[in-house]
C-alpha cells in the first residue's frame, strides 16, 4: 500500500479522539478511486462502529471485500457487524476466513474469543485470548477481552485484577478506566468505580456509555445510599447470609425478642434497598441533565 | 490444537425470547416468599436463559426439597415464627441453587446485549402467592 493520503491521516486522528462524525465527513472528501481502498474502508468501519451504525459497517466491509478481495482486516469488520446483527454463524465464518489468512492476528483472535464468549463457549474463548496474549500481552484489545471473559465466568476478582493491570500499562486509555470502573462496581468498590468512569468520561466526553456509568456511580455515592454500602461491598449473598445467621443465632441463644427486632430491622432495610435507589436515581438524573 | 480452535462451533441461536431477570434479585422473593417462590422464579428464569432441562429440574427439585424441610419444621416446631423463619431459610437456600446455576448464563446473556427484565411485579406476585400457598399447605397438612 502506498503511504496513506492526508485525508486518511486526518480521519485517523479524528477517530483516535472519538470524533467519528467528523471522521466520516473527512472520508467523504476522498476521490472516487480511493474510497474503496482497504484502509479507507477500515477507517470508515471504525467510525461507523463508534456511532453504533453496525448495519452500515457490514455494508462498508462487504463493499471493501468486493473491491479488494479477502483481507483479514475487512473480514474482521464483517465478522463484528454480523455478530452485532445477531447472525453469529456468519460472523464465525467471516472471522475464521480472516484467521485462515492471518492466524496470528490479535484483533481477529480477540473478536473470535468475544463471539465464543457471547455464545457461552467460555473455555474456547479463554484459549483464543491466550493465543492472542502470547502474541501481544499488552494490547488493549487483549486486556479488554480477558476482562470480559473473566466477568462472564463470574470471576469478579480476576476481572478487576486484569483491569488494574490494564490501567497501569495504558493510563491514557479511557476504555481501561471504564473497565476498571465496571469491574470495581461489580465488587462493590464504589469509589474506585466512580473514579474509573469519571476519568473515562473526562478523556472521551463524546462517549455516552462512560457518562451514563459515571452518573450511575454518582447515584451509588449519594448519602441516602450509604446504608446499602455493605450489600454493594460484600455482595447480596454474604450480607443476607450474615443477617439470617444473626437472627437464627439470637433465637438459638434464647433471645427471641432481639431476634424479632433484628428481623424487623432487616425487613425495613430490604424495603429501603428496594425503594430508595430508583428514587435517588431520579433525583440525581434531574440535577444532572 | 489450533486446528481445533479454528474450526466452527457456533450455531445461530433462536432470537431471544423473554428477557431474563437478574438471578441476584430473586433473593427478595425467596426471602419473603419461601422455597416455592424462589424455585418458581428460578425455573421461569432458567427457561428465559435457555438452561438445559436437568438444571431446571434441579431447581424445581431444590424447591420441593425446601418445602419438604418446611413441612418437617411445621410438624415438629411449636412456634409459628419458627415455621415462618424456616420458610426464609429454605427460600434462601433454594435461591443459592438458582444463583449457582444461572449466574454464568445470565452474564453471557448480558454479553449478547440482552437487557435484564424488572423483577418487581413478578417478584411480588411470586412472594405473596407462593407464600400463601405454602402457608395453606402447612396448615392443612401438618398443623
Amino acid at each position: 500500500m502506498t503511504s496513506p493520503s492526508p485525508v486518511l491521516h486526518r480521519a485517523q486522528a479524528l477517530l483516535a479522539t472519538g470524533r467519528a462524525e467528523q471522521a466520516l465527513t473527512e472520508l467523504s472528501t476522498l476521490p472516487a478511486n480511493e474510497v474503496t481502498g482497504s484502509y479507507a474502508i477500515q477507517l470508515r468501519c471504525a467510525a461507523l462502529s463508534q456511532l453504533d451504525r453496525w448495519a452500515d459497517v457490514g455494508e462498508a466491509a462487504r463493499a471493501g471485500l468486493a473491491a479488494n478481495g479477502p483481507e483479514p482486516d475487512l473480514l474482521l469488520w464483517l465478522g463484528r457487524s454480523e455478530h452485532e446483527a445477531g447472525r453469529d454463524e456468519n460472523a464465525e465464518r467471516a472471522l475464521l476466513d480472516g484467521l485462515a489468512l492471518a492466524p496470528n492476528d490479535v484483533d481477529l483472535l480477540c473478536a473470535y474469543a468475544d463471539l465464543c464468549a457471547a455464545n457461552g463457549q467460555l473455555d474456547k474463548a479463554g484459549k483464543l485470548v491466550d493465543l492472542a496474549a502470547a502474541r501481544a500481552p499488552h494490547a488493549p484489545v487483549v486486556y479488554a477481552t480477558r476482562i470480559q471473559i473473566a466477568h462472564a465466568r463470574g470471576d469478579d476478582r480476576e476481572a478487576q485484577r486484569i483491569s488494574r493491570e490494564f490501567v497501569g500499562v495504558h493510563p491514557e486509555n479511557p476504555v481501561a478506566h471504564a473497565l476498571l470502573g465496571g469491574t470495581s462496581a461489580a465488587r462493590g468498590h464504589i469509589d474506585t468505580a466512580y473514579e474509573g468512569f469519571r476519568q473515562a468520561a473526562a478523556a472521551r466526553p463524546t462517549e455516552q456509555v462512560f457518562a451514563e456509568s459515571a452518573l450511575e456511580l454518582r447515584v451509588a455515592r449519594h448519602p441516602l445510599m450509604l446504608p446499602l454500602r455493605p450489600v454493594l461491598r460484600f455482595g447480596a449473598l454474604k450480607t443476607w447470609l450474615v443477617a439470617v445467621g444473626c437472627i437464627l443465632l439470637l433465637r438459638a441463644v434464647g433471645l427471641p425478642v432481639l431476634a424479632g427486632l433484628l428481623g424487623f430491622a432487616w425487613l425495613a432495610f430490604c424495603i429501603y434497598s428496594w425503594v430508595v435507589p430508583p428514587l435517588v436515581r431520579r433525583w440525581v438524573r434531574r440535577g444532572w441533565s | 490444537m489450533n486446528d481445533e480452535l479454528f474450526s466452527p462451533t457456533i450455531r445461530d441461536q433462536a432470537p431471544p425470547g423473554k428477557r431474563p431477570w437478574r438471578p441476584e434479585s430473586i433473593v427478595y422473593p425467596a426471602f419473603f416468599g419461601g422455597p416455592f417462590a424462589a424455585a418458581t422464579l428460578g425455573v421461569l428464569n432458567g427457561r428465559r436463559l435457555a438452561l438445559p432441562t436437568p438444571q431446571l429440574l434441579a431447581i424445581a427439585g431444590a424447591g420441593v426439597a425446601g418445602f419438604g424441610a418446611r413441612l418437617v419444621a411445621g410438624a415438629f416446631v411449636e412456634s409459628d415464627s419458627g415455621v415462618r423463619l424456616s420458610g426464609t431459610v429454605s427460600g434462601i437456600l433454594v435461591w443459592l441453587v438458582v444463583l449457582l446455576l444461572q449466574r454464568r448464563a445470565f452474564r453471557v446473556a448480558m454479553l449478547r446485549g440482552v437487557e435484564p427484565a424488572s423483577l418487581i411485579r413478578p417478584g411480588l406476585f411470586a412472594a405473596i402467592g407462593c407464600g400463601l400457598l405454602e402457608g395453606a399447605l402447612i396448615l392443612g397438612l401438618v398443623r
